[in-house]
């Protein structure tokens, strides 16, 4: 699914770096990706997303070389085949949960909001457990909930691929596993790759493989 | 295209100080100007289409202004006095018809307009309830006298004195209604109209009493010799003019010599009014003659003139004012960032984050709009009386 | 034309003619909504100028002239009732009402009629038949004025109202009448000058037949029953002081004692009366030496005769206090 293949980037020359001769995730695989702070791990989902560009190397997701894409065409690319469930949830505080699930349908052509889409989305939502919280404002839920919002968001364009930064950074112990069970069915159920950055380590063991981010020089030189 | 302004609405929606605070900028701001222009240019009809419905007005030299502004409109400033002569003399040079107009005094807050009945006809007046002027001490009330002061056919209206405290002044005098007018949207419809004759007993010109020379009580009399008999200030004036003591109500003194405020002079045609104006150029004459529509001409230049200035003033305020909002929408942008951020990384075009936002100045716009609509159709309705109110009588 | 059918009707030809026929019909419609229009347009610009003009007057004198001049052109009412003195007549707001809808109000002037400094008119319909002579107006010492405070003004000194029994002032109130009349119908000038010019002759004729009545005697010193002779005197010359006696009362001793006071150096032996007088009234009179004679002022509407009728017989009658006359 991910293929990237001497990938070299940084910001500006002399600062952080970010170099990674091979790096590829299988289709329907779940990997954890770890590191220290500044190690580069959300710069590497930025790459993958179409995000950023690297400066060498090719990005490649699916069929498609990502880092080939112009700017326009890597956010049709991201909206239609990426999900991202975010820390901080990234919820629009002046959307009802319905309308957060739904606000990638409204910001692109790319997606047709049709009767299909919006009954995906409110099936996503009972199997998140939120059936009942639609006309919610999203400021009104725990931290868990939203972030079963956050994930119904990413899965209703049905992406080939979930880009999870530090999705259980916010939320209490309990809910950690939760929704990390949460996500992993919902993963399985669409057979969608799952790519997730985390600080977790008592989670580690339930993805199908950790990548240790320090094998990449992705340190200051 | 729906989609951006659902998200824009909803957004406006959620916000609802913000969005309240910068629909109310945007609102007055337009609203100001517009609905100025609109007064002003409803005060220009008025005071113009008044104006040049009445070709000429003779009054004493002086204030020209006061002069209109008073036989037109019916202004608290009264100008200086003259007399009936004067709408005699126009009367005899046979070029136009005179309409003596004595507007000093006023009926609780409401200007009495003594004229004669010939005035009706010159401005179209018509009787909705009751009847026409008949006998001394009538009086009909202009359309939104009646209303305001709750007064119909065969109520009482006591003309106010004209000072407080002048004890030996102007007394009131009760007044019988005995007509209202038909609404005519001109300053008539604020006024109480009496005859001429009525608004001399108001000033205490004429009278009525018993008959003095038949007086038994001596405090009354002060002098009496073989051809007249003089009466004391103890002697009581009727305040009320009824069937029983009409007939005592009298006149002393030549009534050519009694005042009035001016003369509206209707021409037979121009040639004749303006040889009528060529009466009054003498250095030696002590009246004016007026055409209402130049002095109103000469008022609202000087009105426009004021509203270029209120205009530039407006539009440095106007523009203050934008500036303000433009910030506002910079520092709700930079407040913004996070979700702009989210959802550029979800994939949204360049062009959707700018339509998201563009619509919802567009909301914000189309609201002000709205209100501001609203708002001015309200003046527009209301300018008629609005412009009585505050600029005329 | 028979309907024949081919299966969709009506052919064109007839089609056509029915077009034709519908033309017609429309274009006659036309026509006669056109004509009937501009005959009542017609008739209501020739009824504009053919409807009669109402005048409403203050005196009987003014009624007479008015329907001399006006003929048929005009509808004159004078409302007041015939037994009371109209200088003196107050009319209800009714009558008020009439006047100011009146097409012309004919006035005496010289103060007349009492009423008008009470009333409302339109100034603009109003007509003071007498103003052309204003400055002819006689002055009358009022028996008694009154005035408020030391400074006051007294009553404006009294006019003498009965203007029209000096025959020329009639005919310049005559004139007067005529003149309003044809500014408010010049279509009528004409009419209205003819008979304007047959009236003065007649009125003028009356003046010259008193002039002739009274030429030999002007010095003859009279007395009046009341102070309407003024504008008669003066004209014709004559000596007169007035009294304040009502045709049908008998004089109390009062008025008997105000007439010894006159008589003492104005040694009258006729009393003019304004109308029939008490028997008794005339006996009393000539006790003194007075005999009685009636001169008519005609201020009301007469119970017989007309103002010229009622005015040669008061030239009649004077003919008894001036034999001297070739009449």
């Amino acid at each position: 699914m991910i293929s990237i293949r001497s990938l070299e980037f940084y910001y500006r020359p002399g600062e952080f770096r970010l170099d990674i001769p091979e790096f590829s995730v299988t289709k329907g695989e779940k990997v954890a990706v770890i590191g220290p702070s500044g190690s580069g791990k959300t710069t590497l989902l930025n790459l993958i997303a179409g995000i950023m560009t690297p400066l060498k190397g090719t990005v490649s997701v699916g069929d498609i070389q990502v880092s080939g894409l112009d700017d326009r065409e890597r956010r049709d690319f991201r909206i239609t085949n990426i999900g991202f469930v975010f820390q901080d949830f990234e919820l629009l505080d002046y959307l009802n949960v319905l309308d957060n699930v739904l606000h990638p349908f409204r910001i692109t052509g790319a997606l047709t909001l049709d009767r299909e889409a919006r009954s995906r989305a409110t099936n996503l939502a009972q199997d998140m457990g939120i059936g009942d919280k639609l006309k919610r404002n999203s400021n009104d839920l725990s931290h868990g909930e939203k972030q079963r919002v956050a994930i119904c968001r990413a899965l209703l364009s049905q992406p080939k691929l979930i880009l999870a930064d530090e999705a259980t950074g916010n939320l209490d112990p309990d809910n950690k596993g939760l929704i990390l069970d949460l996500l992993f069915q919902s993963v399985e159920d669409h057979g969608t790759t799952l790519l997730a950055v985390t600080h977790d380590y008592e989670l580690l063991k339930r993805f199908d493989r950790v990548v240790d981010f320090q094998q990449f020089e992705g340190h200051d030189k | 295209m729906l989609d951006t302004f659902y998200i824009a609405w909803r957004y406006v929606s959620f916000n609802k100080i913000k969005t309240a605070t910068l629909v109310a900028c945007v609102t007055l701001i337009s609203f100001l100007p517009l609905s100025l222009q609109l007064l002003l240019e409803e005060s220009e009809r008025q005071l113009m289409s008044r104006a040049v419905s009445t070709p000429l007005v003779v009054g004493a030299k002086g204030s020209s202004l006061d002069l209109v502004m008073n036989t037109l409109y019916f202004d608290d400033e009264v100008p200086e006095l003259i007399t009936v002569a004067a709408s005699n003399r126009v009367m005899d040079t046979d070029l136009a018809l005179p309409i003596p107009v004595y507007a000093r005094f006023q009926a609780r807050g409401n200007p009495i307009v003594g004229t004669t009945l010939d005035y009706f006809d010159f401005r179209g007046l018509k009787i909705a309830q009751g009847r026409q002027l008949a006998v001394l001490g009538d009086c009909v009330l202009g359309a939104k006298v009646a209303e305001t002061l709750g007064l119909e056919p065969g109520d009482s209206l006591v003309s106010s004195p004209e000072t407080l405290f002048d004890l030996a002044g102007i007394y009131p005098l009760k007044m019988k209604v005995v007509g209202v007018l038909e609404k005519s949207h001109t300053s008539d419809d604020l006024a109480v109209f009496v005859d001429l004759k009525t608004a001399w007993v108001i000033q205490g010109l004429g009278h009525g009493h018993e008959d003095v020379t038949k007086l038994r009580d001596p405090t009354l009399v002060l002098k009496r010799t073989e051809k007249n008999v003089a009466a004391t200030a103890k002697l009581y004036h009727h305040n009320e003019i009824t069937e029983k003591n009409i007939d005592s109500f009298h006149f002393h003194g030549d009534l050519a010599q009694y005042p009035i405020t001016a003369v509206i002079a209707v021409p037979h045609d121009d040639k004749s009014g303006t040889i009528l104006r060529g009466r009054y150029l003498s250095q030696e004459e002590t009246r004016q003659i007026v055409r209402p529509e130049d002095v109103i001409d000469g008022l609202l230049q000087n009105i426009f003139r004021i509203k270029n200035v209120l205009d530039a003033v407006i539009s440095v305020v106007a523009l203050a004012t934008i500036l303000a909002i433009i910030l506002v929408f910079a520092l709700s942008l930079r407040l913004r960032q996070r979700e702009i951020q989210t959802v550029f990384k979800l994939g949204c075009r360049r062009a959707t984050i700018a339509r998201l936002l563009t619509a919802e100045i567009f909301i914000i716009v189309i609201m002000s709009g709205v209100f501001c609509g609203a708002m001015v159709f309200l003046v527009n309705q209301l300018s008629n009386d609005l412009v009585r109110m505050l600029f005329i009588r | 034309m028979e309907y024949w059918s081919n299966g969709k009707g009506l052919t064109s030809s007839m089609r056509m003619q029915n077009i034709i026929s519908v033309s017609k019909g429309l274009a006659f419609v036309c026509f006669s909504v056109v004509t009937i229009a501009s005959l009542m347009l017609f008739s209501t610009a020739t009824a504009d100028e053919s409807e009669k003009l109402t005048i409403y007057v203050v005196n009987y004198p003014l009624q007479y002239f008015a329907e001399r001049i006006a003929v048929e052109h005009a509808r004159v009412v004078f409302p007041a009732p015939a037994d009371v003195d109209p200088a003196y007549w107050m009319p209800d707001e009714k009558t008020i009402s009439e006047y100011q809808r009146a097409d012309l109000i004919l006035l005496n002037g010289a103060n007349y009629a009492k009423w008008l400094n009470k009333v409302s008119l339109p100034r603009f319909r109003m007509v003071n038949t007498s103003a052309a002579f204003k400055d002819r107006y006689i002055e009358t010492a009022e028996i008694l004025t009154h005035s408020h405070g030391a400074e006051g003004e007294h009553g404006h000194e009294a006019l003498a109202f009965t203007t029209w029994i000096d025959f020329s002032l009639a005919a310049e109130q005559a004139e007067a009448i005529a003149k309003a009349l044809s500014r408010t119908r010049p279509a009528l000038r004409d009419t209205f000058q003819k008979n304007y010019e047959e009236l003065k002759r007649e009125l003028l004729k009356l003046d010259r037949d008193i002039k002739e009545v009274v030429s030999k005697e002007q010095s003859r010193v009279l007395v009046v029953s009341h102070p309407v002779y003024d504008y008669f005197a003066r004209s014709y010359g004559l000596n007169i002081r007035s009294v304040h006696w009502e045709p049908d009362e008998i004089p109390t001793t009062a008025q008997m004692v105000e007439l010894h006071t006159i008589l003492k150096d104005h040694q009258a032996k006729w009393m003019i009366w304004e109308g029939e007088p008490a028997k008794e009234a005339v006996e009393r009179l000539k006790t003194i030496g007075i005999q009685s004679v009636v001169f008519d002022p005609c201020g009301n509407a007469p119970n017989q005769g007309d103002f010229m009728s009622v005015m040669r017989q008061n030239i009649e009658n004077l003919k008894e206090v001036f034999p001297q006359s070739r009449w």
